[in-house]
């Protein structure tokens, strides 16, 4: 194949995706043309893998989902596969799943996994109706958030401090919270990390960016400029304000519509100057602490779901983890996106998104510059760009994991 | 001769030992000294030697060193009067101008200089402290009284302006003032660590170390830093900041090297400025919302931080301390609602009205300190230092008009290309970097190269770093610069500074070629 005649689909309009393409000098077709690289929605992607359809990738092609990415990304799936790898792992008599007991403020023994215990305790419900129940009565004064599975920019979310606000919202929904009857919207509840860590007095979550090119073995590269999303209003605990949205949900989505929102800065911070502060305010090791505890986060949750996901080698996918960390330096998931926004709110942002994919389509594509689903899937230095190593089974295999980019070298067991 | 020498020190000390006793620092002092008398280890029999080994291991002796260190790096700066007539008449002239300009922006807007506040709004004040971000306030009729660009306009006029002049001789120029600055060479002298190309933190801090025990140099900087910040010793600080400081150290060793602790007794301090801007309005108030607001509210590396800025900026209006730094006279007025002997104030206190950009001489603070009067303290302190320096005029060596001065010369003799090219598309060099020296760099640069560059200026105590690196960025980007011809192009080129390294440019800059 002739590196000029490098074509590309894209279902997304955005100049940050396209100019990127239009750089490299590749040529735009439809979808159901011979593209080699195809930026896809979801569901479109979905539909090429699906059996009825009956498409075959050739060996140059390659898309931008795994077609079961909903493993990780929807709430649901992401903490039952969390859930079923923690329990595996402690059959198997593997240390990571050591266990330990904490003492909640009301003075309760809980028992938490001592290295693995980065998401909040979560339920499913309605099916999980009663385990989340008994959980709740341990401490009833803990304020849950409920999350319904299939949605995404915090559309119809809302929290609650109280078992009979459940009881009043399954009524007004109309959906028993009966487990032995399903319903087509199902929801997970977590509890609330209600003491989050806060920056000025603000509430924030860090959205960081994770590109997969390989399941099994797992090979996963973090960008290395992430950021903070502030909330607009200050933070504020106090019973009244658990319906004000604009003060603890900290997505974009929901932010860009509260009063005080901020054109010039979109309520970002970088994640750069989040470790400035953190180290200038709280010292080193903390902040070493903090951001290695983070990239432990995101490479377990990866190995979670890796068994199930469908290692398509005609796939990559770049995810945008949403995490918190509450006031003891402890990071928290609390989502996992397939296909993270690409608008941008300020300048600034449009240049990391553009970057970001320059970057991710220099690490998926060989060295020739065509797409090849039969490649090693070994970027050079050079083609990671901004993206660090964050964990590569394939070379750690070899022994040959290398000395730039993996700095997480605590994956090598 | 050394009988002289030694009766000078001899004077000094005994000066020393009684402007000591007016320090605020000296009854907390004496009391812990006959604590120490009063204990086992010291010796009636042996007074003067047990005394000074228990005041060694108490960590007093460092103490008093370190006011020693201080009381003689503020008499230097013992503001004498000006001996530059034409400067002296011409900050008279611009501070009048500037309180002319309060006074029908008050009138206009039919409210007072000062008054005293009514109950419900101290409370209101008082409640939202934390927050001020949230206290309304309806600041349309307000602007900022000045901006960077309209004290450079007063500067430029100080140059001797010679109305009568032949085509081609610059009209502005600050070489027409009689002041003296250095050039490279003496630059090279006093940045000497620099210039000798000593491994400098901004640099390369993964660089190997050259210490064995450290793999590289950021462990040895941060090996080297906490033992000096136990030690606590000032001058000593000082001398380590000029290679650079860990950002996990900075907080500590800035606070020590500047005598800006926070101790029960600042913050009672604090909480009196905080309690001055709760009882009296005075219309500055509205001026520091706006700034906070236009500022560092809208800048992306500091707007988390607005609600400390807020703080900060309130009380430090009210801090009589800072006036001193300054030698300003500060316009007196009455304050509506109260009743003579005390009805007039300093408007303000602190002698210092806010121009545009005023809060981001605080904002870089927001990435050391999370503590409000811990950022408090430290701001004041570079205040009453350094940046009163950059909007007064003044001869002072580090003075403003001083560093532009210097910024030409060395435009002059060291890129003289650019000079050319310069004066060729008539425009004048200093307004492409004013903004920057009258800021200190700070909005202009990223924080963490901005923090290197502070460190410099502790580290070496001096202000001439600015122009030094105004003058490597714009040869660093002279090829652009070269291509345009306008002065908005010409800012343009200059606009992003994100991707500027600060240090090696500035070491390379110093570096004998």
């Amino acid at each position: 194949m002739d590196k000029g005649r490098v074509t590309y689909c894209t279902d997304l309009e955005k100049s940050v995706i396209i100019s990127n393409f239009e750089r490299r000098g590749w040529i735009q077709v439809g979808p159901d043309d011979e593209w080699n690289f195809y930026w896809s929605f979801t569901q479109n992607c979905r539909n090429i893998f699906s059996i009825e359809n009956g498409y075959r990738m050739s060996d140059n092609q390659i898309i931008n989902h795994f077609p079961n990415h909903y493993e990780l990304s929807r709430k649901d799936l992401l903490v039952k596969n969390i859930k079923r790898y923690r329990k595996e792992l402690e059959r198997e008599g593997n240390p990571l799943s050591e266990k330990t007991e904490i003492m909640l403020p009301n003075g309760q023994a809980v028992t938490r996994y001592l290295h693995l215990d980065f998401i909040p305790v979560t339920y499913v419900l309605p099916a999980d109706y009663n385990m989340f129940v008994e959980e709740y009565r341990k401490s009833p004064q803990s304020t849950w958030i409920m999350k319904p599975c299939g949605k995404s920019q915090g559309a119809g979310i809302f929290l609650i401090n109280k078992l009979s606000k459940l009881k009043k919202w399954s009524r007004e929904a109309k959906t028993p919270l009966h487990p032995q009857i399903s319903s087509k919207e199902s929801y997970v509840i977590s509890r609330y990390i209600d003491n989050p860590l806060l920056i000025g007095g603000k509430k924030f979550d860090l959205r960081l960016y994770v590109l997969v090119t390989s399941f099994r073995p797992l090979k996963a590269y973090l960008f290395q400029h992430g950021f903070c999303r502030f909330c607009t209003v200050k933070y504020d605990t106090s019973v009244t304000e658990l319906d004000n949205m604009y003060v603890h949900l900290t997505n974009v989505s929901v932010q860009k519509h509260g009063g005080d929102y901020n054109n010039l800065h979109g309520g970002k911070m970088s994640i750069q100057n989040f470790r400035l502060y953190l180290e200038g305010t709280r010292g080193r090791s903390v902040t070493e602490k903090l951001f290695a505890d983070m990239h432990w986060l995101i490479v377990h949750s990866l190995k979670a779901v890796a068994p199930v996901m469908a290692n398509d080698r005609h796939c990559f996918e770049c995810y945008g983890y949403d995490i918190i960390i509450d006031k003891t330096l402890k990071p928290w998931l609390v989502e996992v996106n397939a296909s993270p926004s690409l608008q941008s709110t300020t300048h600034n942002d449009r240049i990391l998104k553009y970057k970001l994919i320059d970057n991710i389509v220099s690490v998926v594509v060989p060295p020739d510059g065509i797409p090849d689903a039969r490649w090693n899937k070994i970027p050079s230095n050079e083609a990671l760009g901004d993206f660090d190593v964050l964990i590569d089974e394939e070379l750690i295999e070899k022994d040959e994991a290398p000395l730039r980019g993996n700095k997480f070298n605590r994956y090598r067991s | 001769m050394e009988n002289i020498k030694e009766e000078t020190i001899h004077h000094t000390a005994m000066k020393l030992a009684e402007e000591i006793k007016n320090l605020s620092i000296y009854k907390s002092f004496y009391s812990d000294v006959q604590k120490l008398v009063s204990s086992p280890s010291v010796k009636k029999e042996d007074f003067k030697q047990t005394l000074q080994q228990a005041m060694k291991e108490k960590g007093l002796d460092t103490k008093l060193r370190n006011t020693v260190f201080h009381w003689v790096r503020t008499q230097n700066k013992q503001n004498k009067l000006d001996p530059l007539t034409s400067l002296s008449k011409a900050s008279a002239q611009w501070e009048k101008r500037i309180h002319k300009s309060l006074n029908s922006m008050c009138s206009d807007l039919e409210t007072s200089l000062a008054k005293i506040r009514s109950q419900s709004e101290q409370e209101e004040l008082a409640d939202k402290w934390n927050e001020l971000s949230t206290y309304s306030l309806d600041l349309s009729k307000y602007r900022p009284v000045y901006a960077p660009k309209d004290f450079l306009d007063v500067l430029l006029t100080l140059s001797g302006y010679v109305p009568f002049t032949k085509e081609d001789e610059p009209k502005w120029e600050f070489a027409h003032l009689p002041l003296q600055v250095k050039t490279l060479d003496q630059l090279r002298k006093i940045y000497q660590e620099w210039a000798n190309g000593e491994p400098l933190l901004g640099v390369n801090p993964n660089m190997p170390s050259t210490v064995p025990g450290f793999a590289t140099l950021e462990a040895e900087r941060i090996g080297l830093g906490e033992r000096v910040a136990v030690l606590g010793y000032a001058p000593v600080i000082q001398e380590y900041l000029k290679k650079g400081s860990p950002q996990c150290l900075r907080a500590k060793l800035w606070s020590q090297v500047l005598g800006a602790d926070v101790k029960q007794q600042q913050i009672i301090y604090f909480n009196q400025l905080k309690k001055n801007v709760l009882e009296v309005d005075l219309m500055i108030d509205k001026l520091i919302f706006k700034d906070v607001q236009l500022t560092a509210s809208n800048d992306d590396q500091y707007f988390v931080f607005e609600d400390l800025l807020y703080q900060v900026m309130l009380c430090f209006s009210r801090d009589g301390e800072a006036a001193r730094a300054a030698g300003a006279s500060a316009l007196r007025v009455a304050v509506k609602g109260r009743h003579a002997p005390d009805c007039l104030i300093a408007f303000p206190p602190s002698g210092v009205i806010p121009f545009h950009g005023f809060t981001m001489y605080a904002t870089p603070f927001c990435y050391l300190y999370d503590d409000p009067v811990q950022l408090y303290f430290m701001f004041r302190a570079f205040y009453m230092r350094y940046w009163h320096r950059l909007h007064y005029i003044s001869t002072h060596p580090q003075g403003i008009v001083s560093l532009c001065l210097l910024y030409e010369r060395l435009l002059e003799a060291n890129e003289p290309l650019l000079w050319i090219h310069f004066r060729n598309i008539n425009i004048n060099p200093i307004r492409v970097v004013f903004k920057w020296l009258m800021r200190a760099f700070s909005g202009h640069l990223p924080p963490d190269q901005l923090l290197l560059l502070w460190d410099a200026i502790l580290g070496y105590d001096c202000l001439e770093i600015l122009p030094l690196l105004a003058l490597a960025i714009l040869s660093f980007r002279k090829e652009n610069i070269f291509q345009v011809n306008t002065l908005q192009n010409v800012d343009a080129v200059l606009a992003d500074l994100s991707t500027i390294s600060v240090i090696p440019l500035l070491q390379l800059a110093l570096m004998k070629s």
